[in-house]
């Protein structure tokens, strides 16, 4: 039954909702449920990083993994989600798409991030006080306009002058960033795809990508 | 002086004409770039620029005088992408050619929930954006269907706009935004003659859209859209079919301005796999680009993101259509499968251009100009065209240098 969810996830079957449910009516392990769903978001992730998969699979994917995980999360006894590390997340100053950062947010999650996602259109301050606040392991910044190249740029200098940037690795996405850009920001990861990003946080915290 | 900018005018449209048609100019025609820095560089505030027309008309000329290109393309866009009301208006040409970018006055007076402008939705630095949004249900596809301008004019758009909910604040709302129309047709006129007055060619740019594009982006949603693939897979492809009239229709009604070359950005296209770009994306955008090369268009297509995997499609299109103009595919690769075939533009990754330096320019230009400029039909250009406040003088004083030396 696991593996059939994990296929149908795999495979954008919307089916595997309703497998889904199915298994936890019938006395399924929530855990192994979350499991199967994590494995399956990997492979969703793998095959994209391949070519095999594109922006619309990440997308649908990422929704039929939501769809579950809001029914399958309640039910799992609270610390047995076992979390790989701490992320806040936000969409840079100025800029107020969305698209890109919840693509990332929902294969961070599924990784076993624990995502604070700070919106869209952050102030700089947000991104420090998010950081004395939650003391996490990475920061991720994204962007889709050209502007807010400048504003990650900004928010790293602020980072900086409050002390914290050595506390946090620090990775940037979006359609728009690159090697230069990361470079310019004084990031320590880029990644323009989500799959990609997921797997260099990994690498940032020290586990395999 | 008047015979020389007219010179310089001719020269620079016969380089991009060369381009265009496949052949090799004197040198590389470059295009360039725009957006945030163009009121930067003037000490202008986003929100000033973009709703006080003096300013803006000012703006641009100082602009264009400082950092001569040969086709100042991004410095012409004075607003948001206003497609869906290219549609709603279909009907009437007149009116229909007026609503392609939507500007900050107009987005005022509409009270959309399409667009973000500075001093409105976001601080006065910020860049105008285009967020889209859902106002259309998956079980209006079949409405959407059956007369798309009638559904979008009538449904949609009182639903998109907060100032076009009922027919009484409707009809006050369209007699404001045809003054706007009116105030942006005068802006338009001020900036093509500044741009004369400065020795730039004044083509004239019309439009169209990938109907895909349309609903994702106006009708559904981008997310939702693509889940309607799976779901609704005939719906969709029936509802991007019945989208090729309008979108022809308003596209071809820019003759009467004068163009002869429509511009259509695309979106989706990177969203895509190549078996949904086949098949539900391409069809219907390859037929309006097809009906406007008939008509005597040429085309120019923004193809967003890396369009690597879907570059063949291009050739489907007859030789010397138009521009295909590149984000991140990488041109050099392009122009191997295109050449002969189509004219391609590109070339300059903004990362260059804001994080770079003089040098790192000159070097980029040097690298690729030998790659791609045999043969002709290449036009440099920034991947995206709007250039943020903080760009440096230098760097954009650098890219025409080495185009000079290496173009």
């Amino acid at each position: 039954m696991l593996e059939e969810i994990l296929n149908s996830i795999v495979e954008m079957d919307e089916e595997a909702v309703e497998k889904a449910r199915k298994y936890l009516d019938e006395g399924g392990e929530p855990q192994k449920l979350l499991e199967a769903c994590r494995d399956a978001m990997g492979e969703i992730g793998a095959r994209f990083e391949k070519g095999e998969y594109f922006l619309s699979e990440l997308i649908l994917g990422g929704e039929i993994f939501r769809q579950i995980m809001d029914f399958t999360l309640p039910k799992l006894k609270s610390g047995a989600a076992k979390k790989i590390g701490k992320m806040v997340l936000g969409t840079v100053k100025e800029d107020v798409h969305n698209i890109g950062k919840d693509i990332f947010k929902v294969f961070a999650e599924a990784s076993g991030f624990e995502v604070v996602d700070l919106g869209v259109d952050t102030p700089e301050e947000k991104f420090v006080e998010a950081v004395k606040e939650h003391k996490p392991d990475i920061v991720g910044m994204s962007c889709l306009i050209t502007a807010g190249v400048t504003s990650m740029k900004k928010t790293v200098d602020k980072l900086k002058e409050a002390g914290l940037r050595d506390s946090v690795k620090i990775i940037i996405g979006g359609g728009r960033v690159d090697e230069t850009v990361k470079e310019f920001t004084g990031a320590d990861a880029w990644s323009d795809d989500a799959a990609k990003g997921v797997r260099l946080c990994k690498q940032l915290i020290g586990l395999e990508g | 002086m008047a015979c020389c900018v007219k010179e310089l005018a001719e020269k620079r449209m016969a380089r991009l004409m060369a381009a265009m048609n496949l052949e090799e100019p004197d040198r590389v025609p470059l295009v360039g770039v725009g957006g945030d820095v163009i009121p930067a560089y003037s000490g202008l505030t986003m929100e000033e620029y973009y709703f006080d027309t003096e300013k803006m008309v000012k703006a641009i000329e100082k602009f264009i005088k400082d950092f001569p290109c040969d086709w100042p393309f991004a410095a012409l866009i004075a607003g948001l992408d206003g497609r869906v009301f290219n549609v709603a208006f279909s009907e009437y040409p007149d009116l229909s050619i007026n609503l392609t970018f939507i500007t900050g006055p107009m987005h005022k007076v509409l009270g959309d929930k399409y667009y973000r402008y500075p001093g409105m939705e976001i601080s006065v630095d910020s860049s105008p954006q285009f967020i889209g949004g859902t106002f259309m249900e998956a079980d209006e596809y079949d409405k959407l269907i059956a007369d798309p301008v009638k559904f979008i004019a009538e449904t949609v758009l009182p639903r998109a706009c907060r100032n076009l909910e009922n027919p009484r604040q409707a009809m006050a709302t369209m007699m404001r935004l045809g003054r706007e129309i009116d105030n942006f047709n005068a802006l338009m006129g001020q900036i093509v003659g500044k741009m004369v007055e400065n020795g730039y060619p004044a083509m004239a740019v019309g439009g169209a859209y990938a109907p895909l594009d349309l609903i994702g982006d106006f009708l559904r949603g981008v997310e939702n859209v693509l889940l309607d693939l799976r779901r609704y897979p005939e719906k969709v492809k029936a509802a991007t079919e019945a989208l090729v009239e309008p979108i022809t229709n308003y596209a071809l009604a820019h003759k009467s301005m004068g163009a002869n070359l429509a511009f259509i950005p695309l979106h989706l296209n990177e969203y895509l796999s190549p078996k949904l770009y086949k098949e539900f994306y391409w069809p219907t955008l390859k037929e309006i680009i097809e009906r406007l090369v008939k008509e005597g268009f040429k085309v120019m297509v923004f193809f967003e993101g890396k369009h690597d995997p879907h570059l063949e499609t291009i050739l489907e299109l007859p030789k010397g259509w138009g521009i295909a103009y590149f984000e991140k595919t990488d041109v050099v690769k392009a122009k191997e499968v295109l050449k002969g075939h189509t004219c391609v533009m590109g070339g300059l990754p903004m990362s260059l251009i804001v994080g770079g330096t003089p040098e790192q320019i000159d070097e980029h230009v040097k690298n690729l100009l030998e790659k791609v400029k045999p043969g002709g039909g290449f036009i440099l250009a920034p991947g995206v065209s709007t250039a943020p406040r903080e760009t440096p003088a230098e760097n954009i004083k650098a890219l025409a240098e080495a185009v000079e030396k290496y173009g």
